[in-house]
């Protein structure tokens, strides 16, 4: 059981426990759609969407649920909310679906959410966990936020496809192809290290 | 109860409800992808062959669909080819416009290319590439004009503009466009381009 | 020709790793050695071969013909975990050695999202069953290089003067972005 305020659990999230800059979950998907910002953000929000209702479905049949086929439930419970994600998507922004591509049904395997349902989930009351889904998207949301702006105004100098760099500005295309994105993660998260050591020595 | 039965009860309950709950999901979305998926093709027809009120798949094949555009009257304006080939980096998909008679291409669209970002990737852009294909007289066999050009005067009538640093992407919607004219006129003197298949409309 | 464009083209230039950023977490975290990582990578293409089959029969023998696509994320996701379980069990009767060579590697292999996405991505292109083996083998043996470059490179790393924050997972990364440079040089080979 959690000890923490609600305010708290949400907040941990954002930083403490980010999934991507302190836990290193969810990499991959991170790394594949982060070339652009819409790409990014439609990707979080797909993502957000899957951990938010399975966290909300798995602590309410918590008690139901075996533990020995926890995981198989937790997995189906998953599956079929990515399915809805991939559905919808295909069905109302089917630029931004094609984009993605496999990357959507990829949810699934995303440690993220799996790892939230065991770790979290399972263990808290509805209203707990919603909260915690919500602040872990949230933090998984602003990861893949400041990763796909970085690359997506050094590579190509625009943000959601607006020119933001002037006319003397020349893109480093190396940023929207694959090795701009090990590039960038890596040296972003050698500066959450960094911050995280100061804040720590400060204290 | 004993726990096996239990974990089999809960987990063919799982299995089913969400089994169901996707068949509605599926139900409930499955035309408007499809409608999607059609309406792309249509506004891809109807912007390579202009006048276009009503298109007809005509023939399909590997990697090969021919659509026809036809008027109001229902006479054919043109020609609609989807052609899939290999690129620099993958596969790229193209939709290519000609006349009637396959002497001239109207235009040409890119639908899916994975070409490398702001290389390759340029050969759907209108400003140094696409435009050059506009109203091109395809008679002939087209080649590429080496190096990049600005405007369309400093081609001769059979060149295509290069993409500068993407020569070979450049060369494989060039070849790819070729094939598909020379594959179209032989389908055409088989006779093969009958309509009588269904509307797409 | 086609079979021998899709392996080549999946092991260096649509590499899992360093081109569609698949299973990063075990290529980060089981790189430290080259033995770890050569044994990873073999387990991988093993299981990747067994999907790319399975993955094809029961797309085309169950799922399209009775019009159920929309269960394939949920049948995928089912059939990859129940699988790595049965060839970790097959693994320890039948070959104990192999069993201990790659045993850990097994159950690790459940959440490497690369398993997932070969299934789909051979679904998705339509792949007839010989042009899915060969896109599993050779997504695999990908894998395996990848990794084996990784742990080689990690080895010679130890030596040198990383600065602190970047020691780990920082460092790992941009030596990957490195390494996904020098692979794009691969990129055009097969025309």
């Amino acid at each position: 059981m959690s000890t923490r305020s609600i305010g708290q659990e949400f907040v941990k999230g954002l930083w403490d426990e980010n999934p991507v800059f302190r836990q290193l979950l969810g990499l991959c998907p991170t790394l594949a759609v982060t070339g652009w910002v819409i790409n990014g953000l439609a990707m979080g929000l797909a993502t957000s969407f899957v951990l938010i209702f399975s966290s909300l479905v798995v602590s309410s049949i918590k008690k139901f649920i075996p533990s020995q086929v926890r995981i198989a439930s937790y997995i189906v419970i998953i599956a079929t909310f990515v399915t809805i994600a991939d559905r919808c998507m295909a069905a109302f922004f089917p630029l931004i679906s094609k984009n993605l591509g496999p990357y959507i049904p990829l949810i699934v395997v995303n440690c993220i959410i799996l790892g939230r349902q065991e770790a979290f989930s399972s263990r808290n009351s509805v209203g707990r966990s919603f909260i915690d889904a919500l602040g872990m998207s949230s933090g998984f949301v602003l990861a893949l936020l400041i990763l796909s702006s970085i690359r997506e105004v050094l590579g190509v100098g625009t943000f959601l496809g607006l020119q933001v760099m002037g006319t003397w500005f020349k893109p480093w295309i190396i940023m929207i192809l694959p090795p701009g994105a090990f590039l960038t993660l890596g040296i972003l998260l050698g500066i959450a290290l960094h911050i995280e050591r100061k804040t720590k020595a400060r204290k | 109860m004993s726990l096996s039965a239990r974990m089999i009860i809960v987990l063919t309950f799982v299995g089913l409800l969400s089994g169901s709950f996707l068949a509605t999901v599926d139900l409930l979305t499955k035309e408007r992808i499809e409608l999607n998926r059609q309406r792309e093709i249509e506004e891809a027809i109807l912007q390579v062959v202009p006048g276009t009120h009503s298109s007809q798949k005509l023939y399909e094949e590997k990697d090969l669909t021919v659509y026809g555009g036809k008027d109001k009257k229902g006479i054919l304006v043109g020609f609609a080819i989807q052609a899939s080939g290999i690129g620099f980096q993958g596969k790229i998909t193209l939709m290519l416009g000609t006349n009637p008679s396959i002497k001239k291409i109207n235009s040409l669209k890119v639908i899916d290319q994975k070409e490398t970002p702001g290389l390759g990737a340029k050969i759907n852009d209108r400003e140094s590439f696409l435009k050059f294909w506009d109203n091109k007289d395809c008679s002939n066999l087209l080649t590429l004009h080496k190096p990049a050009v600005k405007t369309q005067e400093e081609l001769s009538h059979s060149e295509i503009n290069t993409i500068t640093g993407a020569t070979i992407s450049s060369e494989a919607v060039l070849n790819l466009v070729n094939s598909s004219l020379n594959r179209l006129r032989q389908l055409e003197k088989e006779g093969s381009l009958s309509s009588e298949e269904q509307d797409v409309n | 020709m086609e079979l021998v464009a899709i392996f080549v083209s999946a092991i260096l230039i649509n590499n899992f790793v360093l081109y569609y950023f698949l299973g990063i977490c075990p290529f980060l975290g089981v790189s430290k050695k080259i033995s770890s990582a050569l044994s990873m990578g073999l387990a991988v293409t093993f299981v990747m071969t067994i999907t790319a089959v399975v993955s094809w029969a029961i797309n085309h023998w169950i799922l399209i013909p009775h019009k159920l696509d929309y269960l394939q994320i949920v049948s995928f996701i089912l059939v990859i975990a129940s699988l790595v379980q049965l060839v970790e069990m097959f693994i320890r009767k039948m070959s104990p050695p192999l069993y201990q060579a790659l045993g850990i590697y097994l159950p690790l292999i459940t959440t490497n999202c690369s398993i997932m996405f070969l299934a789909l991505l051979a679904a998705l292109r339509n792949y007839s069953l010989a042009e899915a083996v060969a896109f599993g083998v050779g997504s695999g043996l990908g894998f395996t290089l990848a990794i084996i470059l990784m742990a080689g490179i990690r080895e010679q790393l130890d030596l040198a003067d990383v600065p602190e924050p970047l020691k780990g997972a920082g460092i790992a990364l941009i030596v990957a972005g490195i390494m996904a440079l020098a692979f794009m040089g691969f990129i055009g080979m097969i025309k």
